[in-house]
């Protein structure tokens, strides 16, 4: 971030600006779970599962977040490079069909695994080669595998039923929930620790890699960066594919999470995603993004959207995240004008 | 590149179609050659009342597809028209219960039924303002802020049902609208609204300066603002009139089932996007037509119900929307980019 640093240098009240910039995620993630602390539940009394802040409630929530934590740093990248994906709900539907079903038929836990990021893999670079090699516009491309992908998945799954799951001869393996419900450490499931892990190798990438550096400057000016010598068709292309295997593993812990294989079970991923992205102040047209910040928000919405579950009916949810949405992008937009002021 | 200079001067001569004409043409001859291969394929395809369905049972979507396109040719998205459809169906019929009910779901407002409408109707107009705001004023791309106001929309309608559905203590008049059939025929109201629509739209869009002002928006913004024309007062009329459009399908099918359900109208939005692909409106703006957009939707209607007449599994839909407009796409970059050449 040499721009911000050097906007610092110009006046003083830039610095408050990008202090402002750099950290209100974290304030708000504060807020929120202050927020939801104060709140009496007993008061409420649907679920009766106590105070926000105790263990169970935190284990319960980071576990259920793991695909969105998951998928949120790859996603960011693609959106500093001024791209977008909208399939990776789909993808995610058809990946936990595609790792139920393998499971369900007898492949262990580890061939399952990889094969499933492989197929993640390929979906990301049908999405990547939509969008590079055809010039078709990214929201379209990726609208079209949204549908083919979604499509895919309810046809794998056989008429009638709603999901790959246990019946009809075939048993799931008793494997099959440890990934996203098991705790390894801390009480936590490997579907989370994973997550981090995923999170912590792309803010690697994003400080000291290549792709890092490409992807932001694809996304800052695309023509710029093209004749300063970086291949942005192949930065985009890696991105796409790198989505694609994030959803993937998204896909794995929820259906883990869930045992079974059920091919609508990522829609929305997409909204969430986005929300949790610019929550995190990433720049809508590229070129500017963290991947760290992207993890606090989802780790926000995820607070949000079970705290709000204790608190209200389950029918406040399409508003609230529709209105986290709009608060979200239009704070982005106030902040990063602040920004660009001084 | 001599060739050039030697092709240039003849061109306005030439009294050539113009490139919306051609693909509008492209379109509908696709559409029409789809409806003959389902008429080999599927039995009972090819009859008149067929042709009749394929227009009336995808009425709503059409009139959708006529402020979407609008939208598409000035360069902006509308993905909120889904969400406005449940919105201001379950408005109409919460404005217009009476206000004496058995639960919480049977009991409204008690308002006169002409006022109920007229109230839900500025319920959408709100979102398409909400729109406007935030696109027009904050410069927020207009996918994310219509995506955002579409799950405003539903989540407003969800909470009003608790996400379920409002249909008891409704008065007499209100299922009239929905239900109305004109000429002594088959035909509803609502067809014929949105036939009107049709007209009205084809008129604008070619013979008013409104229209053309919307393709300028769409080709040239800058262009456009430096010569004189308020784009942000425009673009909030389209978002506007695209709403209202929106407004009223919702109250019309509220109407015609007699029921506020809070899932009307989903994915309603991604198919009026589609059809308007399909027919030809480019993503990017300044290019397109209503025409084109009318047989992209009789394209996708013809592929969903000769499939279903295949009895192939319903899931298949989804598989055939994404096919039909990655065709549709790359035939029409193709055709044109031959065509220009």
């Amino acid at each position: 971030m040499s721009s911000q640093s050097k906007t610092a240098e110009l006046s003083v009240t830039s610095g408050a600006a990008n202090f402002l910039r750099n950290y209100y995620i974290y304030f708000v993630l504060v807020a929120v779970v202050a927020l939801l602390s104060l709140a009496n539940l007993d008061q409420f009394a649907l679920f009766e599962r106590g105070n926000f802040l105790n263990k169970r409630n935190i284990i319960n929530i980071l576990r259920v977040s793991a695909p969105i934590l998951v998928v949120a740093g790859a996603f960011t990248l693609l959106m500093v490079s001024g791209y977008i994906d909208l399939s990776i709900g789909s993808t995610m539907g058809l990946t936990a069909v595609i790792y139920a079903m393998l499971a369900i038929n007898g492949m262990p836990f580890v061939p399952a695994f990889l094969l499933t990021m492989l197929a993640g893999a390929v979906l990301g670079a049908i999405n990547g080669i939509l969008v590079v090699r055809l010039n078709i516009t990214p929201v379209i491309a990726t609208l079209i595998t949204l549908s083919l992908f979604k499509g895919i998945a309810l046809l794998l799954v056989q008429d009638g039923v709603s999901a790959i799951k246990s019946g009809g001869g075939l048993k799931m393996p008793a494997w099959f929930n440890d990934y996203g419900r098991d705790g390894v450490f801390l009480k936590l499931p490997a579907a989370f620790w994973v997550a981090v892990a995923v999170t912590l190798v792309l803010i690697v990438v994003q400080n000291r890699g290549k792709l890092g550096k490409y992807a932001a400057a694809t996304g800052g000016n695309p023509t710029a960066a093209k004749l300063s010598g970086i291949n942005t068709g192949r930065t985009v292309f890696l991105l796409y594919v790198i989505v694609g295997v994030a959803a993937a593993l998204a896909g794995i812990a929820r259906s883990s999470f869930m045992s079974l294989g059920d091919p609508l079970s990522g829609d929305g991923m997409e909204l969430t995603a986005i929300l949790v992205v610019l929550l995190g102040g990433t720049a809508f047209s590229g070129g500017e993004g963290r991947v760290l910040r992207s993890f606090v928000g989802a780790l926000i919405i995820m607070a949000l959207t079970v705290g709000m579950l204790t608190i209200v009916p389950a029918y406040y949810q399409t508003l609230v995240i529709g209105a986290a949405l709009l608060t979200a992008a239009a704070t982005n937009h106030l902040v990063s004008q602040k920004g660009k002021v001084s | 590149m001599s060739s050039v200079t030697d092709t240039l001067p003849t061109r306005p001569t030439r009294s050539k179609m113009s490139d919306e004409g051609f693909i509008s043409s492209l379109v509908a001859a696709v559409a029409i050659s789809l409806f003959l291969i389902a008429s080999l394929l599927v039995p009972n395809f090819f009859q008149w009342q067929n042709v009749v369905n394929l227009v009336t049972n995808n009425w709503a979507v059409i009139a959708l597809g006529v402020g979407v396109s609008f939208l598409l040719v000035s360069g902006n998205f509308d993905l909120s028209v889904g969400g406005i459809v449940a919105l201001s169906g379950v408005l109409s019929v919460w404005f217009a219960q009476s206000t004496e009910g058995a639960n919480a779901l049977s009991t409204g407002l008690g308002l006169p039924y002409g006022l109920a409408i007229a109230c839900a109707l500025l319920g959408a107009l709100a979102i398409g303002a909400l729109n406007a705001l935030f696109v027009v004023r904050f410069g927020i791309p207009s996918i994310i802020v219509t995506l955002g106001t579409m799950m405003v929309a539903r989540g407003i309608a969800q909470v009003i049902t608790h996400g379920s559905q409002r249909n008891t203590n409704l008065p007499e008049a209100f299922g009239y609208l929905g239900n109305l059939s004109v000429f002594g025929t088959s035909i509803k109201f609502p067809v014929v609204l949105m036939g009107l629509l049709l007209v009205v739209a084809i008129f604008v869009e070619r013979k008013m300066v409104f229209g053309r002002i919307t393709y300028w928006i769409g080709a040239n913004p800058e262009a456009a603002t430096l010569s004189g024309i308020d784009r942000a007062r425009h673009i909030t009329k389209l978002y506007l009139f695209s709403a209202g459009i929106a407004g009223v399908v919702g109250i019309l099918l509220a109407s015609e089932y007699k029921s506020g359900f809070s899932n009307r109208g989903l994915l309603m939005e991604f198919d009026a996007l589609v059809i308007a692909l399909l027919g030809g409106v480019a993503i990017a703006g300044g290019f397109g037509s209503v025409i084109g957009m009318f047989f992209g939707a009789i394209i996708l209607a013809v592929v969903t119900s000769a499939a279903t007449g295949l009895v192939l599994s319903p899931d298949w839909q989804f598989i055939l929307k994404a096919v039909a407009v990655f065709l549709a796409i790359v035939t029409q970059t193709w055709a044109l980019a031959r065509r220009n050449k």
